[in-house]
C-alpha cells in the first residue's frame, strides 16, 4: 500500500535534554557555535519578543520581519554578552532596541513617501469585531505620532503590564525619564483619543 | 507634566490591543525560525555580507563621485562668482575723471592689467577706460593708435570702441588706430581673432591672425589684406610706439582743463552705471547704426536731447550727424558740447570738428578758419594742430588768394615738414 506524502512542513526538534538547559548555557552554547543553539534561543524568546513586536507595531507582518531581526542581531552580538546567565534580558534590549530603529524608519518613510502606511491587521487569537477593529486602527494610528521611546515606554507599561523598575532596566534609562515619557504618552493619548473622530485612517497623515 | 485622567477609549484600546494581539501560532513560530535559521546559516550568510558589502561599497562610490561633482561644480561657480576685479596700473600717465587717460610725458603710456594683458597707447592718443570690472574691461580710443595684448580668460570680455568701430576681443594681440581727421580705422592681428563692426559692414567682420582691416570712411573703402611675418614683427606690441596721429616734433601737450587726476590703481573708482551714456549712442555708432541715433535723437526731440544728453551722447550724435551730411544737426551738437561740457576734453576736438562741419557749407569757409584759429589759439600744442593749421591755410588760399596763405604754409612747413599738408605747403610757396 503506497504511503501518502505528508503535508506536515518539517521543523527542527531540539532534544529533551536541550531544553533543560539554563539561558546562561543556551547563550554560551550560541556564543560558542553550537547549531542546535540557535534554534532553542528561537523556542525560548521568539514568543516573548514576537509578540512584543507586534503589540508595539500593530502588525504581524512587520513583527516577523522584526523578530527576524532581532535573533539575527543576537546571534551576531551574543559574543559581547559578559553575563551569559542575563540572557533573557539581552534578547530583549535586543529587541527594543530594533524596535525603537525600525519606529525611526517608519517615521522617515512616512515623510519621505506618499505611501500609506500597513493597515493593521489582526490574526490574534481572538479575531476582533468590526467596531474593535476600528478602535486598534485608531489606537495604533495615535501611536504613530509619538516619539519612538514614548510609544514604547507606553506599550511596556500598558499593554506589556511591566513595571517601571523594569521598564527602566530594559530601555537602559532612569525611572524618572520612564515615568516622564509614560505621562506624556498617556496624556497625549487620552487627548487624542478623546478629539479624535473613530475612524483615523487619514489622521496618521495630518500632522 | 501634569497628569490627565486618562481616557475610558484609551483603556478600551489597550486592553482590546493585549488581547487582540496575543503570542503567535506555532505556524507562526515555525516559519519564523526555519527563516531565521535559514537567514544566519554559513553558506547564506557569507554571500548575504558579501553582497551587502557590495551594494555598500557601490553606494559609497556613487555618493563620493556626487560629491565630487558637486563640489567641483560648486568650486566653479565660487570662483566664478568671486573672480579678482581687473585691476590695472598706468605708466607715462595717469586717469582722469571718466576714465579718460592722459600722457604725463610724449613717449606714450602703458596700461597693465593684473590678469596679464597690456594695453600700449602711441603718444598722442587719446583714449579711456570706459568700464574695468570683474567681467573685463572696455576701453575706447578715440584717436591714435593703440597695441593690445590681450590674455586669454574665457570668463572676461574684452571691448575695444576704436571711433565708430567696436573690436570684441578674445585672447589675442593687435594694433589698432583710429585717425579721426582722415576717418581711417587701421587692425592688424598678430594672433588669436577678433570681431569687428562698425559703419563699414552691415555685420561683424571677423579677422584671424595676420589679417589688416584698413577702412576709410570718408572714402568708403575697406580692405582687409594679409601682413606678411616682417610686417607683423614689426608691429610688436612691445616694440617702442610710434607716432600715428601726433606730427613729429610737436612739443609735449600742455596739460587740459580737467579735473585733478585720480589714483590710478583701484578700478573700483569706475563704476559702469556711471561711464554708460544715457542713450548708449557711442555703442550704436559703433555699429554703424547712425540713423537710428538720429531717430533717437528724433523721438526724444533735438532741443531735449542737445539739453540733456550726456557728453559721450552728443559727441556721438554730432559724428551720426556729420556721416549723414546733417551739418546743422552736427553743429548743434557740438556747439552744445561745448556749451555745455566746458572742461571735456572733446571740448577742443569739437572745436576743430566745427570747422570741418563749416567747411562742408559752400558758405562756411570763413566759419571754418575761425573755428581753426580757435583751436589753434586754444591748442597750440594741441594734437590736431597740424590737421587744424593744414585745413585754415587751405580755405585762406581759396578765399583770400594765395598772398595770404604763404605765411600759414611757410609756418606749416616750419612745424610739420612731412606732414599731410606739405606737398600743398610747397606748392604754394613755390615762386
Amino acid at each position: 500500500m503506497p504511503t501518502l506524502p505528508s503535508h506536515v512542513p518539517l521543523s527542527l526538534v531540539v532534544g529533551q535534554d536541550r531544553r533543560a538547559a539554563s539561558d546562561g548555557d543556551v547563550a554560551r552554547a550560541l556564543s560558542a557555535g553550537e547549531t542546535w543553539a540557535a534554534a532553542e534561543t528561537w523556542r525560548r524568546f521568539a514568543p516573548m519578543v514576537l509578540t512584543l513586536a507586534k503589540r508595539t507595531l500593530g502588525s504581524p507582518s512587520e513583527a516577523e520581519d522584526v523578530g527576524q531581526e532581532v535573533f539575527c542581531r543576537v546571534y551576531r552580538r551574543v559574543k559581547t554578552l559578559r553575563d551569559p546567565d542575563s540572557f533573557r534580558g539581552f534578547v530583549y534590549a535586543c529587541a527594543l532596541r530594533v524596535l525603537q530603529n525600525e519606529l525611526h524608519r517608519k517615521k522617515m518613510r512616512s515623510w519621505l513617501s506618499f505611501e500609506q502606511p500597513d493597515v493593521l491587521d489582526c490574526h490574534g487569537s481572538g479575531t476582533p469585531d468590526m467596531e474593535s477593529r476600528d478602535l486598534l486602527r485608531k489606537f495604533y494610528g495615535l501611536l504613530d505620532r509619538l516619539a519612538a521611546r514614548d510609544r514604547i515606554v507606553f506599550v511596556l507599561r500598558r499593554v506589556e503590564s511591566m513595571s517601571v523598575e523594569e521598564i527602566a532596566a530594559a530601555t537602559e534609562t532612569s525611572e524618572s525619564t520612564v515615568k516622564r515619557s509614560l505621562a506624556r504618552a498617556s496624556n497625549r493619548l487620552s487627548r487624542w483619543m478623546d478629539d479624535e473622530p473613530r475612524s483615523v485612517d487619514g489622521a496618521r497623515w495630518g500632522r | 507634566m501634569s497628569e490627565l485622567k486618562e481616557s475610558p477609549t484609551l483603556t478600551e484600546a489597550t486592553d482590546l490591543c493585549r488581547d487582540a494581539l496575543g503570542p503567535p501560532t506555532t505556524a507562526e513560530l515555525d516559519r519564523g525560525l526555519d527563516g531565521f535559521l535559514a537567514r544566519i546559516s554559513p553558506t547564506k550568510t557569507r554571500p548575504r555580507r558579501f553582497v551587502r558589502w557590495s551594494l555598500a561599497g557601490v553606494a559609497v562610490a556613487v555618493c563620493t563621485l556626487v560629491a565630487l561633482q558637486v563640489v567641483s561644480v560648486l568650486r566653479q561657480r565660487w570662483s566664478a562668482g568671486e573672480a579678482p576685479t581687473l585691476a590695472y596700473r598706468v605708466d607715462g600717465g595717469s586717469v582722469l575723471e571718466g576714465g579718460y587717460l592722459r600722457e604725463s610725458g610724449h613717449a606714450g603710456m602703458n596700461v597693465v592689467f593684473n590678469e596679464g594683458s597690456r594695453l600700449t597707447l602711441a603718444p598722442g592718443t587719446r583714449s579711456r577706460l570706459r568700464v574695468v570690472d570683474r567681467d573685463g574691461a572696455h576701453v575706447a580710443i578715440e584717436r591714435g593708435r593703440g597695441s593690445f595684448q590681450v590674455a586669454h580668460k574665457s570668463n572676461r570680455r574684452w571691448l575695444v570702441d576704436v571711433g565708430p568701430f567696436l573690436v570684441t576681443v578674445t585672447g589675442t594681440v593687435f594694433t589698432v588706430s583710429w585717425d579721426p581727421v582722415s576717418e581711417e580705422f587701421d587692425l592688424r592681428l598678430r594672433e588669436g581673432s577678433v570681431l569687428v563692426s562698425g559703419p563699414v559692414s552691415a555685420g561683424e567682420i571677423p579677422l584671424r591672425a595676420g589679417q589688416r582691416l584698413v577702412a576709410n570712411l570718408a572714402k568708403v573703402e575697406t580692405v582687409i589684406t594679409e601682413d606678411t611675418p616682417d610686417q607683423m614683427s614689426s608691429e610688436s606690441p612691445s616694440a617702442p610706439p610710434v607716432p600715428a596721429v601726433t606730427p613729429p616734433g610737436l612739443q609735449p601737450s600742455a596739460p587740459r582743463p580737467s579735473p585733478a587726476p585720480v589714483a590710478p590703481v583701484a578700478s573700483k573708482a569706475f563704476t559702469p552705471a556711471k561711464l554708460a551714456s544715457d542713450y548708449q549712442w557711442s555703442r550704436k555708432l559703433a555699429r554703424g547704426q547712425w540713423d537710428r541715433i538720429l531717430q533717437d535723437a528724433n523721438r526724444i526731440g533735438v532741443e531735449a536731447t542737445l539739453s540733456e544728453a550726456s557728453s559721450e551722447d552728443l559727441f556721438a550724435l554730432a559724428n551720426a550727424a556729420r556721416y549723414r551730411h546733417r551739418s546743422d544737426l552736427a553743429r548743434s551738437a557740438l556747439l552744445a558740447e561745448r556749451r555745455r561740457f566746458p572742461e571735456s576734453p572733446r571740448v577742443l576736438e569739437a572745436t576743430y570738428l566745427l570747422g570741418r562741419v563749416e567747411e562742408a557749407r559752400e558758405s562756411g569757409t570763413a566759419q571754418a578758419i575761425a573755428w581753426y584759429d580757435e583751436y589753434l589759439t586754444c591748442a597750440p600744442t594741441g594734437p590736431l594742430v597740424g590737421e587744424a593749421l593744414g585745413r585754415k591755410m587751405t580755405l585762406t588760399d581759396k578765399l583770400e588768394g594765395p598772398a595770404r596763405a604763404r605765411s600759414l604754409a611757410d609756418e606749416y612747413l616750419r612745424r610739420f615738414p612731412k606732414g599731410n599738408y606739405a606737398g600743398s605747403a610747397r606748392e604754394l610757396l613755390a615762386p
